[in-house]
């Protein structure tokens, strides 16, 4: 078995009287793509949430490299090696494509606050490597022609990509995806998939990729979670999960479900 | 580079002929002006540039009027230390209030600050025997290198050249990581703590350099004036800065330098309607946040001239 | 002593509450958060004199009048400012609301002059003893217009079709139009009673307090009592405005007219800065 990077340990959230998440437990192994599926609803976004900070579990833990993220503030997070994207993309939309990048940056090459307040030598130096740092990232993404671009003018297809660029400037072990696929075009997938399988083969990271359509995560995923209501339905390797009655009936219905076992 | 150059060195030879060219009235209002846009400054930063909402800057001019007066008729220390170790003092204030406060968004911090411009207000009343009460206190002379500095013309050489370089600096701020990081959490407070900052830090800092900037431009203005009365120190003061920084614009320094300069000058030209004049103030704000929000900053001039502006900051007059 | 402090400071309190009253009303109706609600109550009070000055009408339609100008004044501050704003940021709409009430506060000044004004009792001002402490019917009569007012509120909001479309109004605007609720009727309604609200309780307040323009600074005493019951809650807006009164009142006769004077600012940090959900209410999750 290979080393286990995040845990998810039977985590409970409620929001009021909704359950969210119903004790759900995923380990996500080093070096894969791990996709988390499920309708609309299921509590996919939620089980992001949980794991970035921005949501308290009700009961149950997270652990990233064996240490626990309860409780931890986000930014805190971020920093421990975990970073993400958005469903319906946060971008800064009036900063440039390569600022966005530099903003995620900045923990790391940022000078103390004289040096800024003078633009001084040692400012110019730490803003210079941080260009130099964001402008890498963007051509990984392939979106070197359009650094100096405002984020919100760019095609929603690249926009996407900012954000895995953005991402990947908080340097994680571990990079969330939220339904990455949602809005593009066939060709746009295709692009992104080839990032995200060159990210994990030739920079070793872990992905976690959550989406409700099952093409796109089948094609790159090593490991599959199947989330229904809040449950955790059924979970292995893209052809078991494919094959699963459970999961062809919280897509297809009941009907379809007997469809296929017939 | 040249033509910045060109532009400092104009800025520099407008500074020093100023003084032989203009009426010492017009000096003294040069010098509100820059002390009115050095308070503003502070809003801009943490209003504009942080978009958190404040009303405590009245409160941060009078710690800095009344703290550096205080230091300098109790200890004796000059004004020229006293009004830096006093802003150093209020930007320790804002930011640990900013600390407290910050994690409580949108109207909490209005209602904070608002209390805190109160509190500070009654303060000042009540503490008869180190403010002078309600009756107020005058604030010693500006003295510095055996010169004693009392009119417009001769405080002339220190607000404008201080009011210029805290702009440049902060200028060079806006566009630093700080600057960038309040743009982002601005734009996207989630997506910037998911980027590791420190949101709640950055906000503070914010609202720590408002505390600096408001405590250092009351410091100047001060002497200036040369008597503190706890009535200029109130909430409706608090609303008269935001009005200021609202009409000059939020967004860029140049905001509360073209937004002090309206204000101060306005009450010259309505002389015949001094009656109106709050009620003028107060249509301004109304009608700039409703219909250009943006401010008179965010007015579309000329290409060249809006580059060069914001990089003159104070220098300008 | 401490019985007659105590009946005392429920008049204070009650006018606290008066006017808590109001800013939950818009809170809860519009998601706004109206700072010059304050100097709408002074101004409401200021309107009764216009009308006696300007048309020469004897008190009580003078009363009328004015609460017949505070629907327009309601109307006009929901079409011509809260409505073009509906999608600006909480930011412009907190200046915007802000600039408001300075507009009306240095309009008073203006036009009124500078200096405070008498204003007439609704009911008499003589204290008749009850039971050994003295009671003022005019002060009774706050108290009983803010039980009232909350009762009112309370039955619009929870009880009847309309309160509930104004809370599905808030919640969720696309959602309440869907069922056919139309959101900017229903926000217009709001401003409205608000505003015939503000005026009610500046008629009641302007003869207890000293009518001038700075009188909205009450306002912020009524944020306390509205942050102290928990901003969304009516009947913890009454709460926090008694719980405020008589606080004010102790502070002042136990400790020193200083604290009497601080107290409430020192409550409204304090409850921000520990217990930001109120006394009463609840605090709202994030979504993302």
């Amino acid at each position: 078995m290979t080393e286990r990077l995040l845990h998810v340990d039977s985590v409970t959230v409620r929001f009021g009287g909704l359950v969210a998440l119903d004790n759900v437990s995923v380990d996500i192994a080093r070096g894969t793509i791990h996709a988390v599926i499920g309708p609309n609803g299921a509590g996919k976004s939620t089980l992001l949430n949980v794991v970035t900070g921005l949501y308290r579990a009700s009961e149950g833990d997270v652990t990233f490299e064996e240490e626990s993220l309860s409780g931890r503030a986000p930014h805190l997070i971020t920093r421990q090696g975990i970073a993400r994207t958005f469903q319906n993309t946060e971008l800064f939309g009036e900063m440039t494509a390569l600022d966005n990048v530099v903003v995620a940056l900045d923990s790391r090459y940022a000078c103390n606050g004289i040096s800024a307040a003078l633009h001084d030598g040692r400012w110019r130096a730490s803003e210079a490597e941080a260009r130099g740092e964001a402008r890498e990232l963007l051509a990984l993404v392939g979106l070197s022609e359009d650094q100096d671009s405002a984020a919100a003018a760019l095609p929603f297809g690249k926009q996407r990509r900012l954000e895995i660029a953005r991402a990947l400037a908080t340097q994680p072990k571990l990079l969330l995806l939220d339904e990455p696929a949602a809005g593009l075009r066939a060709a746009e997938i295709e692009a992104l998939n080839r990032v995200l399988l060159d990210l994990r083969t030739n920079h070793g990271l872990t992905i976690l990729v959550i989406d409700h359509v099952m093409a796109l995560v089948m094609a790159i995923s090593d490991r599959i979670s199947v989330l229904n209501f809040g449950r955790k339905i059924a979970e292995g390797v893209p052809e078991e999960v494919r094959a699963s009655p459970e999961v062809i009936e919280a897509y297809l219905g009941k009907k379809a479900a007997h469809a296929f076992s017939a | 580079m040249a033509g910045r150059a060109l532009i400092v060195a104009i800025a520099v030879a407008a500074f020093f002929i100023a003084p032989h060219a203009l009426a010492e009235f017009h000096l003294f209002q040069i010098c509100l002006v820059a002390g009115t846009a050095l308070v503003v400054l502070g809003l801009i930063v943490v209003t504009g540039f942080a978009g958190q909402i404040s009303l405590a800057q009245a409160a941060f001019v009078a710690l800095g009027g009344y703290g550096s007066a205080i230091l300098a008729a109790r200890w004796g220390i000059p004004l020229w230390a006293g009004v830096p170790i006093v802003s150093i003092g209020a930007f320790v204030v804002g930011f640990v209030l900013g600390q407290m406060t910050l994690r409580v968004s949108g109207h909490y911090l209005a209602l904070v600050t608002l209390a805190v411009t109160a509190i500070v207000q009654i303060a000042l009343i009540y503490s008869d025997n180190v403010t002078g009460g309600a009756a107020g206190m005058p604030v010693p002379a500006f003295e510095i290198f055996g010169l004693t500095l009392s009119t417009g013309g001769q405080l002339y050489y220190v607000i404008v050249p201080a009011t210029a370089m805290l702009f440049l600096a902060v200028h060079h701020l806006n566009h630093s990581h700080y600057g960038r990081a309040l743009a982002a959490i601005r734009q996207s407070e989630t997506a910037a703590e998911l980027m590791g900052l420190n949101v709640l830090r950055y906000k503070a800092a914010a609202f720590g350099a408002s505390g600096f900037l408001g405590a250092f431009g009351g410091g100047l203005l001060a002497p200036l004036s040369t008597y503190l009365d706890p009535a200029q120190f109130g909430i409706t003061q608090s609303v008269y800065f935001l009005a200021v920084a609202v009409v000059g614009g939020m967004m860029s320094p140049l905001g509360a330098l073209v937004g002090s300069i309206v204000f101060v000058l306005l009450p010259d030209f309505l002389q015949a309607f001094q009656t109106y004049l709050g009620l003028v103030f107060a249509l301004l704000l109304l009608g700039f946040i409703v219909l250009r929000p943006e401010g008179l900053a965010g007015l579309r001039l000329p290409k060249g001239i809006v580059a060069a502006l914001p990089r003159l900051g104070g220098e300008r007059r | 002593m401490l019985a007659q402090v105590l009946v005392s400071s429920i008049t204070a309190g009650a006018v606290y509450a008066l006017i808590a009253l109001g800013f939950v009303l818009i809170y809860k109706g519009t998601g706004v958060v109206h700072f010059g609600y304050g100097d709408q109550v002074t101004f409401g009070a200021y309107l009764v004199l216009i009308a006696q000055a300007l048309i020469g009408l004897p008190f009580w339609p003078a009363v009328v009048v004015a609460l017949v100008a505070s629907v327009l004044l309601g109307a006009l501050i929901y079409g011509g400012l809260m409505w073009p704003l509906r999608n600006a940021s909480l930011l412009a709409q907190i200046i915007a609301s802000l600039a408001m009430g300075t507009v009306l506060r240095e309009f008073v000044r203006a036009y009124m002059g500078p200096s405070a004004w008498p204003f007439p009792f609704l009911l008499s001002p003589a204290p008749i003893s009850v039971f050994g402490i003295l009671v003022v019917p005019a002060n009774l009569a706050i108290v009983g217009v803010s039980l009232g007012v909350l009762a009112l509120l309370f039955l619009l909001f929870e009880r009847t079709f309309h309160g509930k479309a104004i809370m599905a109004a808030c919640d969720n605007r696309i959602g309440a139009s869907l069922i056919g609720v139309q959101v900017s009727m229903v926000f217009l309604a709001i401003w409205i009673l608000s505003s015939v609200l503000a005026t009610v309780a500046g008629v009641l307040v302007a003869p207890l307090l000293t009518l001038s323009p700075d009188m909205g600074l009450i306002g912020i005493k009524g944020f306390t009592a509205a942050v102290l019951g928990g901003f969304n809650s009516l009947p913890g807006a009454v709460i926090g405005g008694i719980v405020l009164g008589v606080l004010e009142a102790l502070a002042g006769t136990y400790v020193s007219s200083a604290l009497k004077d601080m107290i409430s600012y020192g409550i409204l940090i304090a409850v921000v800065l520990v217990r930001p959900q109120g006394l009463l209410g609840v605090l709202a999750m994030k979504k993302v």
